[in-house]
């Protein structure tokens, strides 16, 4: 079944980040702590792209005089 | 000291008559000394004239090929960058996590189970603050689980293992009853396989045993010298093929407390970067200037020789009393075997005094069995001191020097270890006779010669299926050791962990033991593994590198490949 062979992928590519973060070795709490910090850095990350990227496109098009 | 100085051109044959001690024609050259008075373009052993970027670093570099009869292939590949930036990347996130812990545990926070300093202490000089008790805290604590493992059954090709389990994440273990049985075990040093319990050795054992008892009840100067020991040391002697020798009850008393007899004040002792533990205890305690060598690296060790000799002892510019070369025959966490005709050629020119610590390659190298001497088909009387262990193939525990009759006759009566330690065991000193017999054949069957023979295949078999795996495999293509490397630490735990849900027990090896990102897994193949158990072992590691990533070597794979054939054996019948 094609969701379980994706969810078996997608668990393995988990696995490979705990073991190259060194996560395998901590606590779960300590796991939550992480991830959660790590989702919310990338999160504001996505977010601030999302809320800027236009304005930042539309002023270096301007600078170089492609669009008025 | 004028002789010295002297400056020879040598050519490859002079090299070879040097190996064989005779005199060789001097050409005087005179060739002008640059302002530190080394003379370059001089030396026995030079540097590699042109840098080759390539992958592999320390490849077999030999000038002299003709002291070397059989090739000689070490490799040690670099760290690929990626997975050195990743495991800085893993301790730096487990470091914090460690400051995280020390800190709920300082402010009890959290139940703390560790030593601490008493009330009263705490404004002392901190006991466990440095970077050792912190990554034993917070790093070692985590994956504990893989080391100390208790072993119910005689450590043969399989092993018992005592099953136990953790509910506060290692902190405390608690055995739950049950044992894990036929576990393959590739982490005991068995090399030939004399770790049994029936057969010749053991039925002797008991005999003795049944003779003498179990304990001696003094030292060898007092009241403990039997008549066993003296046997056991003629054979040993005989064996080597050195004058007279001498055993000790403890492998690692017998570094440590005989170098201290050997060398004092005065003297220089040129010892390797990755000694063991006991050798830099010994030359540490003898009090004699210590200088490191670069591992194997014989450039490194002739310009500290000629260095020695030209400038003599540091401030008063004396010659020095002595110059002994502490080296290993094989160095276990490397696998590497040591470059002994080059040393020898190098002590002879420049009449330095040589340590041969064989305690991993006696019984395991060479076609009789009889080290690296044997390997390199050299002569024994050419290593001045030759010690050993009988830890490792001969299944019983001990340790021995061998050399000229003065010298022990010397260490008889002023070595630490005879005057104060008791001394072996009688079993143990059977034991050790009857092994070392099968070995030399002398008991008439040809169980000796078999076993090497079976070690040697193994060793070729094992090495040459991880190198086509992808792994990356450090060492000597002969050496019994095979370092695997893993790098990272959360890949340390895993690795022993899947290994023994598959039933095969290996030894993972990290930071204090090898430098901080080269962790790696360490098998010891042993005479008594069967081509099947190999096969089996094999298939789940291969499976073990594929779920954790472990192949990171970069040469080519080669073709699927062709079986494995009898002349692949490096012994010759």
């Amino acid at each position: 079944m094609a969701l379980g062979d994706y969810w078996k992928q997608l668990s393995w590519f988990y696995y490979q980040y705990l073991l190259v973060t060194a996560l395998y070795m901590l606590e779960p709490w300590e796991r939550t702590v992480f991830n959660s910090l790590l989702i919310s850095v990338a999160g504001m990350a996505v977010y601030t792209g999302y809320v800027f990227m236009p304005q930042h496109i539309m002023a270096i098009l301007h600078y170089f005089e492609v669009v008025q | 000291m004028s002789s010295r100085s002297r400056l020879t051109k040598m050519t490859e044959s002079s090299a070879n008559k040097l190996l064989n001690g005779d005199a060789c024609n001097r050409t005087i050259n005179e060739k002008k000394s640059s302002k530190n008075g080394f003379v370059k373009s001089h030396c026995l052993f030079q540097q590699p004239h042109k840098y080759r970027r390539t992958v592999e670093k320390n490849q077999n570099v030999t000038p002299s090929s003709s002291l070397y009869k059989k090739p000689f292939v070490e490799s040690f590949e670099e760290t690929p960058l990626l997975v050195a930036v990743l495991t800085y990347m893993g301790y730096g996130i487990l470091t914090i996590f460690g400051y995280l812990r020390d800190f709920l545990r300082h402010w009890n926070i959290e139940k703390c189970h560790v030593a601490q300093e008493r009330e009263e202490q705490k404004d002392f000089v901190p006991l466990y603050q440095d970077f050792e008790n912190f990554y034993t805290r917070n790093l070692y604590m985590r994956i504990r689980d893989n080391w100390n493992r208790p072993i119910c059954s005689v450590p043969g090709a399989k092993i018992d293992l005592v099953d136990r389990v953790s509910h506060n994440y290692n902190w405390t273990f608690e055995h739950t009853g049950k044992v894990v049985k036929d576990v393959i075990n590739l982490g005991s040093y068995n090399y030939l396989g004399f770790a049994e319990n029936t057969g010749a050795c053991v039925d002797a054992s008991i005999e003795v045993t049944q003779k003498y008892g179990v304990g001696v009840g003094s030292t060898r100067c007092e009241m403990g010298n039997m008549d066993i020991h003296e046997e056991l040391e003629q054979l040993v002697a005989r064996f080597l093929g050195v004058e007279s020798a001498m055993t000790f009850g403890m492998g690692f008393a017998t570094n440590s407390m005989n170098i201290p007899v050997l060398t004092g004040k005065g003297c220089l002792i040129l010892s390797d970067e990755l000694n063991h533990a006991s050798l830099v205890l010994g030359v540490r305690l003898s009090g004699s200037t210590i200088r490191v060598f670069k591992h194997n690296n014989m450039q490194s060790l002739e310009k500290m020789l000629r260095d020695a000799i030209v400038h003599g002892q540091p401030r008063t510019h004396r010659p020095w009393k002595k110059i002994l070369i502490v080296v290993e025959g094989i160095y276990s966490m490397e696998g590497s075997i040591v470059r002994l005709p080059e040393i020898i050629a190098l002590k002879k020119r420049y009449k330095a005094y040589l340590y041969l610590d064989e305690a991993h390659s006696i019984g395991a190298l060479g076609p009789n069995g009889r080290g690296v001497v044997d390997y390199f088909d050299l002569d024994s009387k050419d290593v001045d001191i030759m010690m050993g262990t009988f830890t490792k193939s001969f299944g019983a525990s001990g340790g021995y020097i061998g050399g000229k009759k003065e010298l022990i006759d010397y260490l008889r009566h002023h070595s630490h270890s005879a005057l104060y330690a008791t001394s072996m065991p009688p079993p143990v000193v059977q034991q050790i006779i009857t092994s070392m017999k099968i070995i030399m054949g002398e008991d008439g069957t040809t169980l000796g010669a078999d076993r090497i023979r079976q070690l040697s295949e193994n060793t070729t078999y094992f090495r040459r299926k991880l190198h086509d795996m992808g792994f990356i495999i450090y060492g000597n293509d002969h050496s019994p050791v095979v370092p695997m490397m893993l790098y990272m630490p959360a890949k340390i735990g895993a690795f022993g962990r899947e290994m023994l849900k598959r039933n095969i027990g290996t030894v993972v090896v990290g930071f204090p033991a090898t430098p901080i990102i080269e962790s790696r897994a360490r098998f010891c193949l042993s005479a008594l593994h069967t081509r099947e158990m190999l096969d089996t072992a094999l298939q789940a590691i291969s499976e073990v590198g594929e779920l954790l990533q472990l192949k990171y070597s970069r040469h080519q794979q080669p073709h699927p490949s062709l079986e494995w054939t009898s002349e692949d054996s490096q012994l010759q019948d």
